[in-house]
């Protein structure tokens, strides 16, 4: 957990109102999103799946186009950069996909694989490079061996491990783990993310953490942010998140992981229903339809982001919630 | 002594390689009464998958070798029948939830066809009487559209829903035996709790014997009374969640505890993790599997296979348990 | 990888027979071009029609010419247009292919596929004489038209495996980086394709062969050498007098030769099979 002071410091990466749609499902997946992601810290990113998680990943590295909003890098917008920038930043921003056995490319050994992004990014002459390849095996706990062999080869951790190699192998400023750890099994998540948490510590990274387990965020995450239907409904310290969650939903999310069922729960099983259309609707709240502290006001209108302020002043980075039951500004006392 | 639901003795899987053999699943043994749930955890590849298609007889007949002291349900041994007589037992004695309902059910029939398509098979009955308890057992897993379900297609609906009805359609035919492997670790938190509440109500209804497996120790802990945890093919810890959970005797049970994240309100302490990874079946070591990661081995341990120490059969597979 | 591939293969007995058997004809043919064997294909070397001997270990034909170095000299042949026809297909097929699915629903798609659907809709055997008559009696007509016609099908399949490993993580991972196009498709999709190549290929070089002993009887085969194909048109006046040299000489062969093809493509199928465990 990183304690540095930032109050000053311009964020790493900015989302500002991003919305993105997929016009062959007439879906919203990203709707009208902001948010930040300061240098050397941790954001968790969790919702259910298909709240748009990973889509905002993948607009972060221009992998879809989205519909509106900016996105920016160190103060830079990534959708208006020249080639030379966009290149430049594509090294500064890394990405580890959920199942390494597929994001690894089946018939390119590790060292092939490992040394594409240096070749790429002409970062170093051949022996700089084998230097470089050799080193960060080490440091993901790989041994030398492993480098002529094909991904089909290794164990999911360590395939997960290569991953992690090839995405850190550029020196990025910027990862970004999608579902990283969620098909791993229990004993080797908790490696893989001491894994994690040491090379940050060690390498100074800020993260970008995407899960739907609110487990393995707790262990990870300095700061929470919450998605519901494409949409950001809380951003929060992590403490604080763990502590008390302001939105309803996110209430919720924490009473099943913890195994209980949320008080006030509609009897009917909402989360039953069929394959969700969003509308990306600004009349009412998203989340309106099942919300056990719903109020006539969730119905007509969309909520504003509210900025939470809290007492303790020691609290950094972003807390703000989008919930009409803060409509007033609020002192949040613990 | 009233007969176990399930008994399996002895249970064993291999494959032979010319002159080696690769062992998954090594002597298994247990039973579970009717109206209880077990649970069977352990992490990929230590064989759980393998015992559950070995107890339903759907391991391939040639290279893979399977041998059991008996797979007993309610006191009829089932590991001695044919291909004919097993599959009248699949689907009305014993019935599997898989992981993947998307996969595991056919896309071009509606859910109602399929799930009046077990009953039929098994009980003969006629359409109507088909479609009767076919309705019946939507709602009995919490569909209050059992019609509206029954006329969808498997793509229609959402996952847990899919989940749901395979459920239904594993339980049309009232089997003594449900084996679910890994049914909820696809699904999100939310709908997770609902499944896991429907598995709980039809173990009541029916007096249904469930074996839940699962990587997932969290989850197991909300459905189970008794557990099993497996490690490269062998039963390392038998005994119930509650002591499981309070005081886990075998070194690797405890390790797996400790290593599941826990949501607190403060600070969570340092991520801790078990040295070492899991061996591939060719490379096992002699004597206990999990020696060769375990800071309480000693010399014995490399040499000699630990048994469950208690004589009920349960308790942990290790010479110094914690 | 290769190694593996071939532990695999080394246990499937049938597939080891296809590979001796295609190899031991490849031997032949080899030795047939360095002009070691068969090279008195055209030789009259006997009376017609001698049965078996030990000067004509096969006899001879109508024109007695030795029908074992004629069958010699047809391996070669073979293999030759097997060789030629496959080779230049597949890339063609894979390079069209491969643009074509990378590409996939833009005009470069629309133009290939479009293509795809005007020569497969041509006869074949009308189109080869249509080749053979263009290029009044080359050597290289046959192996022409069946090029330009083969190539359809390796291109068939090369776009949809190229569609759907589009879709996969590791072609993100390398978009993810800002990896060119063109240098995805030739460094990520295509070394994924080789496998479904590999077995696609030994089919067409079956085809191949095929096809020349069928424009053979046409008229449009071999115009200068002798194929099995020629041999098998030429017996078919000759067994209605009653002499089956030639036949089982040429129809032996290439069943034999085609039969190992077979076994070994289908053993090599399950050999690259990335996904199943060496057990």
């Amino acid at each position: 957990m990183n304690t540095s002071n930032l109050v000053n410091t311009p964020p790493l990466l900015e989302i500002r109102d991003l919305s993105l749609s997929f016009h062959q499902q007439a879906q919203v997946a990203v709707d009208r999103v902001s948010l930040n992601l300061a240098a050397g810290r941790t954001l968790g990113l969790v919702g259910a799946s298909g709240a748009g998680k990973s889509s905002i990943a993948r607009a972060i590295l221009r992998l879809v186009k989205p519909d509106s909003g900016e996105i920016l890098f160190k103060g830079k917008d990534i959708y208006r950069m020249n080639p030379h920038d966009l290149k430049a930043t594509r090294q500064r921003i890394q990405l580890v996909f959920q199942d390494p056995s597929v994001s690894l490319s089946p018939r390119r050994t590790v060292e092939q694989t490992l040394r594409e992004p240096l070749q790429h990014f002409a970062i170093g002459d051949a022996d700089h490079q084998r230097q470089k390849i050799r080193g960060i095996l080490q440091t993901v706990g790989l041994d030398q061996g492993a480098l002529n062999r094909y991904p089909h080869q290794f164990s999911s951790g360590q395939q997960q491990r290569i991953a992690i190699a090839r995405a850190l192998i550029t020196n990025p400023d910027l990862l970004i783990a999608d579902e990283a750890v969620s098909s791993l099994d229990v004993s080797i998540q908790a490696q893989i993310l001491q894994l994690i948490q040491m090379l940050q510590k060690d390498f100074g990274i800020s993260i970008l953490f995407i899960s739907h387990d609110l487990a393995v965020i707790r262990q990870i995450a300095d700061d929470v942010a919450v998605m519901y239907q494409g949409q950001l409904l809380e951003q929060s310290p992590a403490d604080q998140f763990f502590s008390g969650p302001s939105h309803p939903y996110s209430k919720s999310l924490l009473s099943f992981a913890q195994g209980k069922t949320p008080s006030g729960w509609p009897d009917d099983k909402w989360y039953l229903e069929r394959t969700r259309q969003s509308t990306g609707d600004a009349s009412t709240c998203v989340f309106s339809g099942y919300c056990p502290d719903k109020m006539p006001v969730c119905e007509r209108l969309e909520p504003a982001m509210h900025d939470i302020h809290h007492k303790n002043q020691h609290v950094l980075g972003p807390y703000c919630v989008k919930c009409h039951l803060y409509d007033e500004v609020k002192i949040n006392d613990h | 002594m009233t007969t176990p639901a399930l008994k399996v003795t002895n249970l064993s899987v291999w494959f032979e390689n010319g002159s080696s053999r690769l062992t998954v699943v090594d002597q298994i043994s247990f039973s579970i009464n009717a109206g209880d749930a077990t649970g069977l955890v352990g992490e990929s590849g230590c064989g759980k998958t393998m015992t559950a298609m070995a107890i339903l007889g759907l391991l391939p007949e040639s290279g893979v070798n399977v041998r059991s002291d008996g797979i007993e349900i309610n006191g009829r041994d089932i590991s001695t029948l044919n291909t004919g007589q097993r599959r009248a037992v699949l689907g009305r004695d014993i019935a599997m939830i898989f992981q993947q309902p998307a996969t595991a059910l056919d896309p071009v029939f509606t859910m109602g066809q399929q799930i009046s398509a077990v009953y039929r098979r098994h009980t003969g009955g006629s359409k109507q009487q088909a479609r009767k308890s076919m309705l019946q057992a939507l709602e009995s897993v919490g569909f209050s559209d059992a019609d509206d379900i029954a006329a969808s297609y498997p793509h229609e609906l959402s996952g847990g829903m899919r989940q749901l009805a395979m459920i239904a359609m594993a339980t049309v035919c009232k089997p003594a035996v449900i084996i679910a492997d890994e049914p909820t670790t696809a699904l999100d938190n939310s709908t997770r709790a609902l499944i896991l509440e429907q598995l709980k109500h039809l173990r009541k209804l029916h007096r249904t014997a469930i074996l839940f497996i699962s990587h997932d120790l969290a989850v197991v802990r909300q459905i189970c009374r008794d557990v099993m945890v497996m490690y490269c093919g062998r039963l390392m810890e038998k005994t119930d969640c509650q002591s499981l959970f309070a005081h886990a005797r075998h070194p690797y049970s405890a390790g797996l505890l400790s290593c599941i994240p826990q949501i607190s309100d403060t600070q969570p302490p340092p991520i801790k993790s078990i040295p070492g990874q899991i061996p591939a079946p060719a490379d096992l070591p002699l004597g206990c599997h999990f020696a060769p990661r375990c800071n309480r081995a000693e010399a014995q341990c490399r040499t000699s296979i630990p048994q469950l120490d208690c004589d009920n059969g349960t308790g942990a597979a290790c010479f110094r348990p914690l | 990888m290769i190694r593996d591939t071939w532990k695999k293969l080394k246990s499937d007995r049938y597939g080891m027979t296809g590979l001796i058997v295609v190899m031991i004809f490849a031997m032949i043919a080899l030795l047939v071009w360095s002009g070691l064997l068969g090279q008195g294909w055209s030789d009259v070397t006997g009376n017609r029609f001698e049965g078996v001997s030990s000067k004509h270990l096969f006899g001879t034909n109508l024109l007695g010419q030795d029908i074992l170095q004629r069958t010699l000299f047809g391996t070669a042949t073979a293999f030759e247009v097997g060789l030629v026809v496959t080779v230049s297909s597949t890339l063609l097929g894979t390079v069209l292919g491969g643009l074509a699915g990378w590409y996939a629903h833009g005009w470069l798609d629309e133009i290939i596929l479009w293509l795809k659907g005007v020569l497969d809709s041509i006869p074949f055997y009308l189109f080869a004489a249509a080749v053979a008559f263009a290029l009044q009696g080359s050597p290289w007509a046959m192996h022409l038209a069946m090029i330009v016609t083969f190539w359809t099908t390796t291109a068939r399949i090369i776009r949809g495996e190229v569609m759907r490993i589009k879709q996969r993580e590791f072609i993100e991972a390398a978009r993810a980086i800002g990896l060119p196009g063109l240098k995805t498709v030739f460094r990520h999709v295509l070394p994924n394709t080789v496998h479904v190549l590999l077995v696609q290929g030994t089919i067409v070089f079956v085809a191949a062969i095929n096809t020349e002993v069928i424009l053979s009887f046409l008229g449009l085969g071999i115009q200068d050498g002798v194929s099995w194909g020629l041999m098998l048109a030429e017996s078919s006046q000759e067994v209605l007098a009653g002499h089956f040299g030639n036949f089982f000489a040429a129809g032996a062969s290439l069943f034999l030769l085609l039969m190992g093809f077979n076994l070994l493509a289908d053993a090599l199928q399950d050999a690259l099979d990335t996904r199943r465990a060496l057990i």
